[in-house]
């Protein structure tokens, strides 16, 4: 919806002379009057058109205000529609409670003074206009950060690669050159035999960095033979350089999954691990990924330290202190229609990612 | 009879240092080179190698299923996956596969002595290239 797009007005009444006294006065809006005489009316219109606004009569035959009002609050599609209501009769503070505990945004009296319908219709009008527009761009960021994400995995998967295809032979080959010349060691003097030795520790250390940059941009195994060695072998990684002692539980069941689905819970996992060893201070971790139903992956990461930030006594909401971490995960569990828990309190963090995956999980590698 | 061998690695020049730490004993040879996992399979159908040296991570299909569909065609030819990313799990897969061996290719210096152990001593015998270069081994 544009910034000035009409909205849809719908005026219910069963008397026609009110209606067209509505419409006089709303008129001047420049908004798309509809106009309904009963509730049955009404409904078909809502179900037909998007109604931003219904004005309506508290007393008609069959279905009257109320009824109406309840009837759309069910329905999903209807909640955000605004009630206003008018009525000549019903003018307790009983029957206004009874009016907004339905859902109505406003309670008028007859007689109706033209100026303040006018104005509190438009203030609705432009309501939801707005909340039309933050849904659309709402909905634009959604599929820009998870475009951003496929792109930033895609251009990860492309430098570890080249890094594979580039610098990955040369080390090969710098280590079975030295190999050969590791043969002749007796024919070289001692000197030249302890510059190889360096030259062979240089090399293996080069290969080890280099794997690790590898690794971390995105894991080789995980393409080749699947999420559960390439997470185990990340795991290994991880524990290694940070000093936090990793253990992993992977159920057996798990085979190949779809590849957005195994390099989205690699890098939930791979975040979680960042967390742990950058904000709680735990010594250990623990990950388990295992079917918690038939066709629903849960990721678990745990770990013994102080916990997460806490804001008036509840975790702070993920990913305002925690950089894009959390709200990267999020964003990716979206992606894939799961959902992210996060149980934290100063004895340790435990992230639950649930995945829902098409095919039931059997193995098959 | 000389042990003969079949390269399989993208990198070309992977290949010519296998080629060199390899020539260096006499007693082998290279029958053929490939650069990826499908061109090996039709060169091990092809050549009848006594052993094969091969990279896992390919273009197309990897080293694993590479290793996979050779050893449908013959179980006894001792295969060495040589490969950057050397770890238990990728070993467990490779041995499921019917890889004999994971050589690392940071650290290719016991790879002459493994291969060696795989050729086992009837290297110089012609029962080991026997076993795996005979119509038994290579039922096509």
């Amino acid at each position: 919806m544009r910034e000035h797009e009409k909205v849809n007005i719908l005026m219910v009444d069963d008397q026609p002379g009110k209606l067209v006294t509505y419409e006089a006065i709303l008129n001047e809006l420049g908004e798309n009057l509809i106009k309904a005489r009963s509730g049955k009316e009404a409904l078909d219109h809502l179900l037909r058109t998007d109604i931003a606004i219904v004005l309506m009569d508290v007393s008609m035959p069959e279905l009257d205000g109320f009824e109406l009002a309840d009837m759309i609050r069910q329905h999903p599609r209807f909640q955000k529609i605004a009630i206003i209501f008018i009525s000549a009769v019903h003018l307790t503070d009983l029957d206004r409670l009874n009016a907004y505990q339905r859902g109505a945004v406003d309670y008028i009296s007859v007689p109706v003074v033209p100026e303040l319908l006018r104005a509190k219709v438009r203030v609705f009008a432009d309501l939801h206009r707005k909340t039309h527009q933050l849904e659309t761009l709402n909905r634009d960021l959604r599929s820009l950060s998870a475009r951003l994400l496929a792109m930033q995995d895609e251009e990860r998967r492309r430098i570890a690669r080249d890094l594979h295809d580039s610098i990955g032979p040369l080390i090969a080959a710098l280590s079975m050159n030295n190999g050969l010349l590791a043969q002749q060691t007796k024919k070289l003097g001692p000197e030249v035999a302890d510059v190889l030795q360096q030259n062979n520790q240089l090399v293996e250390q080069l290969s080890k960095e280099t794997r690790t940059i590898s690794h971390l941009l995105h894991p080789p195994l995980l393409d080749e033979i699947g999420l559960l060695p390439a997470i185990k072998m990340f795991a290994e990684g991880f524990a290694e350089r940070s000093s936090v002692k990793v253990s992993v539980e992977l159920s057996p069941v798990i085979g190949r999954l779809p590849p957005n689905v195994e390099i989205s819970v690699f890098r939930i996992v791979q975040e979680c691990l960042t967390n742990v060893y950058r904000h709680s201070g735990s010594k250990t971790a623990y990950i388990k990924i295992a079917p918690s139903q038939e066709k629903l992956l849960t990721v678990q990461v745990c770990d013994e330290g102080k916990g997460m930030p806490r804001t008036n006594g509840v975790p702070a909401s993920p990913g305002s202190n925690h950089g894009v971490g959390l709200s990267g995960m999020r964003e990716r569990l979206r992606e894939l229609g799961g959902t992210l828990e996060i149980q934290s309190s100063e004895n340790g963090t435990t992230v639950i990612a649930a995945v829902p995956v098409t095919k039931p999980m059997v193995k098959n590698v | 009879m000389r042990t003969r061998f079949l390269i399989v690695d993208d990198s070309e020049l992977v290949r010519k240092s296998l080629r060199t730490v390899l020539q260096a004993n006499p007693d082998w040879e290279i029958c053929g080179e490939a650069a990826d996992g499908e061109t090996a399979v039709a060169l091990f159908r092809e050549l009848h190698p006594n052993i094969v040296i091969l990279d896992f991570q390919m273009r197309g299909i990897n080293g694993i299923e590479t290793a996979r569909r050779m050893s449908e065609v013959a179980p006894a030819v001792p295969i060495v996956l040589f490969t950057q990313h050397a770890s238990p799990d990728l070993e467990r897969h490779a041995r499921e596969a019917g890889i004999r061996s994971v050589v690392s290719k940071t650290n290719a210096f016991p790879m002459v002595g493994m291969i060696e152990a795989l050729l086992g001593p009837a290297d110089s015998e012609p029962a080991a290239t026997g076993s795996a270069g005979s119509g038994k081994g290579h039922a096509e």
